[in-house]
């Protein structure tokens, strides 16, 4: 039985009749809505390669059924750069060598924005440690993902104090 | 198909036909899925708002079955329930945490629950909803081994129920890496204090008996000692309760000496200061 959902994807709003009640938000956004920069590590959430943010929290994709998400609001990697003005976080791992291979880059960004946005990691790199946990690197560039979190929450920081000046 | 009541009447109704699903984070559940037969109903339970919330009444803590392991960590709680708060800061990811449950952590009913051993030493009580009414039963008793709870068809649980009171808990979790891991063991202590002396101790662990255990013949050891005793009367624990088994993540052995070590430093941990951050 079918069943029909309504949902905000990168703030554009999607009605969408899921076939299967089953199908994950991860498949949903790769194999019906051509978004395939959230990426399937696991699949079993034990990797975060999959991690995106609803109504403004970090997830694993892969363990949130689609049609839970009725009315829900959810950022993609996808969904971060305005243009060709990537966002803070993007421009960090890019400056920073967050990343080597790149496949759990878009959950590492995603997870990373989701941290920041908690508030209560700071720029202590133990912190972003624990918080960042939840995210996997094989290549190990763990190093180079700390320091541009780090780098991503003072920007962001200094930026919104500006904005609010 | 899958339902998503909005009360807790409109969920109870719908379990009346067996064969239903509880889901609530859908973090243990999804996993399974995959390697089985699809259930053919599923029911929703994170649009139910009776089921979310953590209140303080009568001096009874009532955490709603849907509230997150986020939600638990975030909220203003006393010393006495910072062992659950530590222990929902070990549960999988900050990802899994912002979408799993309390009650999602119980009815799973792993050995290696990380909630469940905080739980127990807060003497925690699971208030449950079916077709005749509420019942409330403490979570030893609702905890029948692995995978298995008392829970019976048509029923939900609804809230874990905990005493208030004074005293600081503290939990540590023992695994092959940091974070992410699933326990090797896992201790949580609530101990009460007068004149620097223990005046009452709880202390459970996790991961080391089918389901997560008390000791109860330390603890009452435990009662009037000071932080300098700690050590031996831990070392010389009767852990008879226990029964550790070797698996994929540990020996047995192993998980036998690192028990009185770990219950050591969380006793400690507990008598020494608040440590939420």
């Amino acid at each position: 039985m079918s069943l029909s959902i309504s949902l905000s994807i990168n703030g554009a709003a999607r009605d969408i009749v899921l076939d299967d009640v089953r199908v994950t938000l991860l498949d949903l956004l790769r194999e019906r809505l051509a978004l395939p920069g959230t990426k399937k590590g696991c699949d079993r959430g034990q990797c975060g390669a999959c991690t995106v943010l609803v109504n403004g929290q970090r997830v694993n994709s892969c363990l949130t059924l689609a049609a839970t998400l009725d009315g829900a609001t959810v950022t993609t990697i996808e969904g971060l750069a305005q243009g060709d003005r990537l966002h803070p976080v993007q421009q960090a791992f890019l400056e920073h060598d967050g990343f080597q291979c790149g496949y759990c880059t878009p959950g590492q960004i995603m997870s990373a924005v989701g941290l920041i946005a908690e508030g209560h990691a700071g720029d202590d790199a133990d912190r972003i440690r624990e918080g960042m946990s939840g995210n996997l690197c094989r290549c190990s560039a763990y190093r180079g993902i700390t320091e541009a979190v780090q780098d991503a929450t003072r920007r962001m920081t200094a930026q919104a104090a500006e904005d609010a000046a | 198909m899958l339902y998503r009541p909005e009360s807790l009447d409109a969920a109870l109704a719908l379990m009346a036909e067996p064969g239903a699903v509880l889901l609530a984070g859908g973090t243990d559940v999804y996993p399974a899925l995959r390697d089985g037969m699809p259930p053919d109903r599923m029911i929703d339970l994170t649009r139910v708002a009776d089921l979310r919330g953590i209140a303080l009444a009568d001096g009874t803590w009532r955490i709603g079955g849907a509230t997150t392991w986020t939600d638990i960590v975030k909220a203003e709680l006393p010393p006495r329930l910072a062992g659950l708060q530590l222990a929902g800061r070990e549960v999988g990811s900050i990802q899994i945490q912002n979408a799993g449950t309390v009650a999602g952590n119980i009815c799973n009913a792993s050995p290696a629950a990380d909630g469940v051993p905080a739980l127990m030493a807060l003497d925690a009580a699971v208030e449950i909803a079916g077709p005749e009414g509420l019942r409330t039963l403490p979570l030893h008793t609702f905890l029948k081994g692995p995978r298995q709870t008392d829970l019976q068809p048509g029923e939900i649980v609804t809230a874990l129920l905990i005493p208030d009171g004074p005293g600081r808990g503290a939990f540590l979790k023992l695994g092959a890496r940091k974070y992410l891991v699933i326990s090797i063991a896992m201790i949580s202590a609530v101990v009460e204090i007068g004149a620097g002396k223990i005046t009452n101790a709880a202390v459970a662990v996790g991961a080391c008996s089918p389901v997560a255990r008390r000791l109860t013949a330390l603890e009452a050891q435990l009662t009037g000692a000071t932080a300098a005793d700690i050590p031996a009367l831990c070392a010389k624990a009767d852990l008879s309760d226990l029964s550790p088994i070797t698996d994929v993540r540990a020996s047995a052995d192993y998980r036998g000496e690192a028990v009185p070590t770990l219950v050591a430093r969380t006793v400690l941990t507990a008598m020494e200061a608040p440590h939420v951050a």
